[in-house]
């Protein structure tokens, strides 16, 4: 293996500096490009599929009480559902965290917000995870 | 709003559609996530939530809530698409008329299913 010393670059200020030449930083917003993509992709399938089944496979009628009891007879069915549940909720919160810091500036506006929003959030996973595991 | 400028055109309002239908997706899964936990709070009002899902208006709501989401799906696709193979760029004016087209054919297709019951009775 052969090693060339580069001569140093001179400092300059970020936006001067070539692209190459910038180390790549992971840092939280890096992981937050992955889920997003990871989540995305993992949704296409389970919300699209669930969609199907709620209103093409069977009519939005159909699905009433007896049909949550016989499908959550099944434990895969409330895994399935609850990783819907956690990624969909997560993926959009993460989705308007963009959309808030974008177009809110004002900073006390943009906390108020934020509060409401995660706080609805966690809020609605919880009771969601609750229904979902407590249901007989 | 400068942050949210793309170079206009086309991909500007596939940015802004993105935007839009992925917060009416949410608001609507944090309204499905409270009549869902009805089943426990209270089965019997469960049931006529559901009868309620049944009615017309709401039936052309979940038709709406179908292009959304398609749109989001597919479009969603289409931008990690260019993340993960970075000459898809060169499509990607085609790329948006194919979800375009995706998002109209599974709304009318869908829409068809989901509204017929209310016109014609269920078979």
């Amino acid at each position: 293996m052969t090693t060339t010393i580069e001569p140093r670059a001179p400092r300059t200020s970020v936006t001067t500096q070539p692209r190459l030449q910038r180390r790549p930083r992971v840092n939280t917003e890096t992981w937050s490009w992955y889920f997003m993509r990871i989540s995305g992709l993992v949704l296409l399938f389970l919300a699209l599929l669930h969609f199907f089944m709620t209103h093409i496979l069977h009519d939005v009628t159909e699905t009433n009480l007896a049909f949550v009891t016989a499908r959550w007879q099944n434990p895969m069915w409330r895994l399935y559902d609850w990783v819907l549940l956690a990624l969909g909720l997560f993926h959009g919160l993460n989705g308007l965290r963009f959309v808030m810091d974008d177009y809110i500036r004002a900073p006390w506006k943009r906390i108020t917000t934020k509060a409401v929003v995660y706080g609805t959030t966690f809020t609605l996973f919880a009771y969601g995870t609750i229904t979902i595991l407590t249901f007989r | 709003m400068s942050s949210s400028v793309y170079r206009g055109r086309h991909g500007q309002w596939a940015f802004v559609t993105h935007r839009i239908t992925g917060f009416l997706v949410f608001l609507f899964l944090l309204l499905h996530v409270v009549d869902v936990s009805l089943v426990n709070a209270n089965p019997r009002v469960y049931d006529e939530v559901h009868d309620l899902y049944g009615n017309v208006f709401l039936r052309l709501f979940e038709v709406g809530l179908l292009a959304a989401l398609v749109f989001h799906a597919f479009n969603g696709l289409r931008i990690v698409s260019y993340d993960f193979f970075p000459r898809a760029m060169k499509h990607e004016r085609t790329m948006l008329w194919g979800v375009l087209f995706l998002t109209g054919l599974a709304t009318v297709i869908g829409g068809w299913v989901i509204l017929h019951p209310f016109f014609f009775g269920k078979a």
